[in-house]
């Protein structure tokens, strides 16, 4: 019993400290077409020289999103990124994450 | 799926009646029908087409190549870049990066009896012993000139016309600062059978205004790459050079009614422009370092200054850093420049035949999307009506197709149908209908 409730513990401990929660797929849908559809084009195939981001794990596209949130520069496009990323909420992220995972270009 | 305006016409039909006699003079005017279909889809990144009086269309892909639709939807994968598969052959020259690859095509206009193309693409071919810093010379943009074989499956020659436009090697700190940036690469056959040919800056700050260099210029040749005679550039400037001073020209085509030349190119987050050219004109753009009141800038190139990666009125930078330099003698005025925003202004045609109804003569000109700093991102086509002297517009149209796509490549058909590329990988047929 005692290991049981250090188990959720700990992933409760995860998840807050990370922030992080399933994001709304959906939600990531209608925001991608909002923000970000313009550039890397429809469910994140790219576009011109605008990479494609979609098929990425959550993990992946939460790494980036928060880096580019944050200011931090990596390729050429980064001022772009970092613009576009700063308005973001830690939901936004997750629901862009789950959304662009699975996204497929028809 | 087809998109036609038949819905948004029977709505404005409705409006009138509603209105009455206050729009008694508008009966009659021919407003045409418009209809897009796709003719292609799945396609990587679409830059141009051109199309044959039976239907037959030419079109390249930016990193795969050149190939050919026939008139029953058959493709034929003609002549590839390096490395990609299913083409009758490639060029182990040509590469894509970035912006850059495989961009405009245009048939010769005894294209019947010769079967030639003339194919802008970036190479590594004639690199010679530049291209080691973005500060030195680097020719890697080229003009081919390609005769298909009988069959027009695959091409029986190649000969480079054009080989020493300049390419952007090596990344450097701007906005879209990656390699292979600023190319033009739009290239079309105007009055007399002569090639025109549009080209970028480079992110090379002494690009535009150089006598040498060919980067940030028009070119006008005949189809073996010489200069065209009547070419009437400053003294001390390359006799190919028809027009100078451009910043990334990805737009060109010829009034109807004139043969004149517009041009069509990007901001730098302000100011996208239709330009009226003038034989020798300058289009007045000057990116360089310690020139026109500024200092040093990042990589040498104030093209995105001040505060280039930041959000800025773009005002205050058309003022610092502008697209038309009114500092120029022989500056050629803008004839639009998008209300002081970028948005990406890419490809031009002028729309020919009756059947565009109101619409005829205008230059349809097609917008990607950037929105930055607050400027919306505004994917469409522009129908413009441009004043007889070149210098103005009387007003705009937005192409009412139904959808918004990053529109890249536009081109009339023999047919007066407009073939319009997207990003997104489609290539459509956009038909107009005159109700008169």
């Amino acid at each position: 019993m005692p290991k049981f409730i250090g188990a959720i513990s700990l992933a409760v401990a995860l998840v807050i400290s990370s922030g992080a929660t399933a994001g709304d797929a959906e939600a990531g849908d209608k925001l991608y077409h909002e923000s970000c559809h313009a550039c890397h084009g429809p469910a994140g195939k790219g576009a011109s020289s605008y990479p494609k981001v979609s098929g990425n794990t959550v993990e992946y596209t939460r790494e980036k999103l928060i880096a580019y949130r944050s200011g931090q520069r990596f390729g050429p496009n980064s001022p772009l990124m970092i613009m576009m990323a700063r308005p973001l909420s830690d939901e936004d992220i997750e629901n862009l994450a789950a959304y662009l995972k699975d996204a497929k270009y028809e | 799926m087809k998109y036609s305006t038949c819905g948004s016409l029977v709505a404005s039909a409705a409006v009138a009646i509603v209105i009455g006699s206050s729009v008694a003079s508008a009966q009659g005017m021919d407003i045409p029908v418009l209809e897009a279909t796709p003719v292609l889809e799945g396609l990587d990144s679409p830059w141009d087409m051109t199309v044959r009086a039976d239907g037959t269309m030419f079109f390249t892909e930016k990193c795969k190549g050149l190939s050919m639709r026939s008139s029953d939807g058959t493709v034929t994968k003609i002549y590839g870049m390096k490395g990609t598969e299913g083409y009758s052959e490639a060029g182990e020259d040509l590469f894509c990066e970035g912006q850059a690859g495989m961009m405009g095509v245009a048939a010769d206009r005894n294209f019947d009896q010769n079967r030639r193309l003339y194919v802008a693409s970036t190479s590594d071919k004639y690199h010679g012993e530049g291209c080691k810093t973005n500060f030195e010379r680097c020719d890697g943009n080229i003009v081919m000139r390609l005769t298909l074989s009988d069959d027009m499956s695959s091409v029986a020659d190649r000969t480079d016309i054009v080989t020493d436009i300049q390419y952007k090697p090596l990344a450097s700190d701007q906005p879209f600062g990656g390699p292979g940036a600023h190319n033009g690469g739009r290239v079309r056959i105007g009055p007399g059978g002569y090639l025109w040919v549009a080209g970028g800056d480079r992110h090379y700050g002494i690009c535009p205004q150089s006598p040498e260099l060919l980067c940030g210029k028009v070119l006008r040749v005949d189809t073996d790459g010489n200069a065209h005679p009547d070419n009437n550039p400053p003294d001390g400037f390359d006799s190919r050079i028809y027009t100078y001073g451009h910043r990334n020209v990805q737009g060109i085509d010829f009034r109807p009614s004139d043969g004149k030349a517009f041009t069509a190119e990007h901001g730098p987050w302000h100011s996208d422009e239709i330009t009226a050219l003038v034989n020798g004109g300058n289009a007045g753009w000057d990116p360089q370092e310690n020139v026109a009141g500024r200092g040093a800038c990042p990589d040498q190139y104030c093209g995105y200054e001040p505060e280039q990666m930041d959000e800025l009125d773009p005002a205050v930078r058309a003022s610092y850093m502008p697209m038309s330099d009114t500092r120029f003698e022989d500056l050629m005025p803008p004839t639009w420049n998008n209300n002081g925003w970028s948005q990406g202004t890419s490809s031009a045609a002028f729309l020919k035949g009756e059947n565009w109804g109101i619409y005829e003569g205008r230059l349809a000109t097609g917008v990607l999307g950037i929105g930055f700093g607050g400027t919306p991102i505004g994917q469409r086509i522009d129908m413009i009506s441009i004043t007889p002297d070149g210098l103005g517009i009387n007003g705009i149209t937005r192409m009412p197709l139904g959808f918004s796509k990053r529109f890249r490549g536009l081109v009339m058909a023999p047919d007066n149908s407009l073939y319009v590329a997207t990003d997104e990988g489609e290539i459509y047929r956009v038909t107009a209908t005159a109700r008169q």
